[in-house]
């Protein structure tokens, strides 16, 4: 009843207010009707019918004008207390009246009207502006999900709202607000209508033509333009496509019921048409986060395929370690198979660890401890791994002592194995009894470690490729214990750590392999410092 | 090896047991074998060894942790025998107490070596040890602070001096980066990374005979610095 109340103090309150204001007035003008003239109360009058206007709008205005009308004839122009006209100059009069306050009346009702229009645009944006910040401010792209749909629901004054995906999509998920009462048949409605509407605006949906599915009050579903001008404007529910970059994503379906259909006049199909938008925006979302999840599960189990190949290469040391003991016991023995026994072991563990590497630089899984160090540091490291594959070779190292000592930013475990590699492969070009040259300088920004060798060099056609993981050069004989891994985990290696591994032919034959590390100079850093506090004995 | 060092070697892996016995027994030493963490430490409180062979891959305790249960106890050089190539491992192996570790797969020849430096580091009292170390030509006077090579006096600043005594007193130990720069620069947290690796080079210039192929201060990839006997 309470509501009821509301109503007629809304809509009766106006007119019992304004019709007490004239009778006031006409009864305050009679009463001194000898003193004044018909203008006075013309003008008075008129400001009656401004003030209804104003405030119960153009039925009003119009009924106070044609009442001053009546009041002004009847009341105020000879012969009082009639109908009749006397004078032609009360014609104008009346007219003029008549005609002011019918346009007064009208001019305030269009402006009324403009302020409402202009009301209703800022109530849109703010709800617009809502639905973008519901849209953005949760962390969770679900959680925003279902605050649009709650924002939605509410907007349109609807029982339920359902954001969802589309049946054919991998997931299809669905995120729905609703105020369903206990009656299951409403919900069993809910779903009847969302499926249904799903199938009817899906199945032939569009990026940029603005289709909509409608249940209409008889029950039925039809296709409707969201643009249209001439659409019915009460409806039980409304499905609408939700496109992203014109892929349809899926569907934003809002529902009432028939005791209490949903407003659906033109304007508000345009506010539509821009709420699906985040919505489609949410949808995107989800998806964008379950294919951060996927690819989360991806480097997973491509970590896990790493811990399998660590393992792998773990468990076949200990293996290879008892054929070597016993290589070198039959050795001992005089038994020359031992020692190449031995040399073959030695070869399946460095593949074995080539193949770790490349698995642990493609994972992005290498450590790197970057650090000052020493070219002649790393050098002589590297001299001292290789001596058991020397085969007669020699290894060369031109390293000017008399200059200050190269340093360099850089991981000195991986650059020894960057040169091991680098003079590994120059060892296996070069001829019994050749030597393969070790070099360092400093190189503008670098510095700058070269290993040459006097073999055959790369073909050109060949010199891009040669960096490539099990790329051997077509020259090569097949070789079981060399799996062409060398050059390309140096070159990665070499990456890591913001170097370069460069090749380019030597002068005079051979192949000349260049690594370039970031130079650092002492002079310019606190080493000169420390090194003059440590001069003067502090 | 003098006939009274006795070794354990502490490895599931029989055969590598069976073999690494047989080349240490050849050589003079009392070999004692275990195939479990357990046993080893077991035979270790019996038999209180010279020198411990560890292997890390036991099946019922990790190897670092009867480094840590050893170095309650005993002073006994341990030598790891380790399948894994990650440096940081030998770090944290030599932090814990062992002295030494050879990589899978190992020869014998480097293994007997490891082990007979490390036997002989050991055979001679901590009270005792030496204040004159000769390599070579080289001579380092440790209480006199001075290096000479043959006649030839070798001037050092403090920190090489300091770096040069560090590998001196555990000579034939490799001496992890942290450590030496702890002992060198006298902090507990600082970093290692900072100019000791250009200070071991100064080093190496003045006191090897060729610095490009050092033989005195050896490099041990990522773990740190040894000096060679």
């Amino acid at each position: 009843m309470r509501r009821v109340d509301q109503w007629y103090v809304r809509t009766l309150g106006p007119w019992i207010l304004w019709a007490a204001m004239l009778a006031l007035s006409t009864a305050t003008l009679v009463s001194v009707r000898g003193e004044i003239e018909q203008s006075h109360a013309a003008l008075t009058l008129l400001l009656v019918v401004l003030g209804g206007s104003a405030g119960g709008g153009r039925p009003l205005g119009y009924s106070l004008a044609l009442s001053g009308f009546v009041v002004i004839d009847y009341f105020f122009q000879a012969p009082y207390g009639s109908l009749a006209v006397g004078k032609t100059l009360d014609w104008v009069v009346l007219v003029a009246f008549l005609a002011s306050a019918f346009v007064a009346t009208e001019l305030l009702a269009r402006a009324r009207g403009e302020a409402e229009t202009a009301r209703k645009r800022t109530e849109e944006v703010a709800s617009l502006s809502r639905l973008g910040s519901e849209t953005l401010r949760h962390a969770r792209a679900d959680d925003a999900l279902e605050a649009l749909s709650a924002l939605i629901r509410s907007t349109f004054s609807a029982r339920w709202c359902t954001i969802r995906e589309l049946p054919d999509s991998k997931h299809a998920r669905r995120w729905t607000s609703a105020i369903i009462a206990e009656d299951p048949r409403v919900a069993e409605r809910m779903r009847e209508l969302d499926e249904r509407m799903t199938l009817a605006a899906s199945a032939d949906a569009v990026a940029d033509v603005h289709r909509v599915a409608l249940a209409t009050s008889d029950g039925s579903i039809v296709i409707d333009s969201l643009v249209g001008e001439d659409a019915s404007s009460r409806i039980e529910a409304f499905g609408l496509p939700l496109f992203v970059e014109s892929r349809l994503a899926g569907m934003l379906i809002v529902g009432g019921s028939t005791q209490q259909p949903i407003a659906f006049a033109p304007p508000r199909r345009r506010f539509v048409a821009t709420i699906s938008y985040y919505a489609a925006l949410g949808l995107e979302r989800v998806r964008l986060a379950r294919e951060a999840q996927d690819a989360r599960e991806l480097r997973e189990a491509n970590r896990a395929k790493d811990e399998v190949l660590a393992t792998v290469s773990h468990d076949l040391r200990t293996p290879l370690t008892t054929i070597k003991l016993l290589a070198q016991a039959a050795a001992a023995r005089g038994e020359t198979a031992g020692v190449s026994i031995e040399e073959q072991v030695d070869r399946l563990a460095d593949l074995v660890t080539n193949v770790l590497d490349l698995s642990r630089i493609r994972a992005g899984g290498v450590p790197l401890d970057v650090a000052l160090n020493t070219a002649e540091d790393v050098i002589a490291a590297a001299v001292s791994r290789v001596q058991g594959v020397l085969r007669g070779c020699q290894i060369v190292t031109k390293v000017d002592l008399d200059q200050p000592a190269l340093v360099a930013r850089f991981d000195f475990v991986q650059t020894l194995r960057i040169l091991v590699n680098l003079v590994d492969n120059a060892l296996r070009y070069t001829p019994a009894g050749g030597s393969v040259e070790i070099n360092a300088e400093r190189d503008g920004a670098w510095v700058a470690i070269t290993v040459a060798d006097r073999g055959p060099g790369v073909r050109p056609e060949e010199r891009s490729r040669i960096f490539d993981a099990f790329y051997r050069p077509r020259s090569e004989v097949p070789d079981a214990g060399r799996a062409g891994l060398g050059l390309s985990i140096a070159r990665r290696l070499a990456e890591l750590q913001e170097g370069t591994v460069e090749y380019s032919p030597r002068d005079g034959g051979g192949s000349l392999f260049t690594l370039r590390l970031p130079a650092v100079d002492l002079n310019s850093e606190k080493f000169i410092e420390s090194a003059i506090l440590e001069a003067f004995g502090t | 090896m003098t006939q009274k060092d006795t070794i354990l070697v502490i490895d599931d892996e029989t055969e590598i047991r069976r073999l690494v016995s047989a080349a240490l027994t050849e050589g003079g030493a009392c070999v004692l074998q275990a195939n479990t963490a357990a046993e080893g430490l077991r035979v270790a409180a019996a038999e209180n060894p010279d020198l411990f062979v560890l292997d890390l891959g036991l099946p019922d305790q990790p190897g670092i942790d009867v480094c840590r249960e050893l170095r309650q106890w005993t002073s006994a050089p341990i030598v790891v025998l380790s399948a894994r190539q990650a440096e940081a491992e030998k770090v944290a192996l030599l932090q814990a107490g062992a002295d030494d570790y050879v990589s899978k797969p190992f020869g014998m020849r480097e293994l007997a070596a490891r082990i007979e430096a490390q036997l002989r580091r050991a055979r001679i009292p901590l009270r005792e040890s030496p204040s004159v170390l000769k390599i070579g030509e080289l001579t380092i006077d440790l209480p006199r602070r001075i290096v000479r090579r043959g006649s030839r006096m070798i001037r050092l600043t403090p920190t090489e001096w300091s770096i040069l005594q560090t590998l001196a007193v555990n000579a034939g130990r490799p001496v992890t980066h942290q450590d030496l720069f702890n002992i060198v620069w006298g902090r507990e947290f600082g970093s290692p990374s900072h100019y000791l690796r250009v200070y071991v080079t100064h080093l190496r210039r003045k006191i090897e005979v060729n610095p490009a192929e050092p033989r005195i201060i050896i490099t041990e990839p990522g773990v740190g610095y040894r000096l060679e006997p």
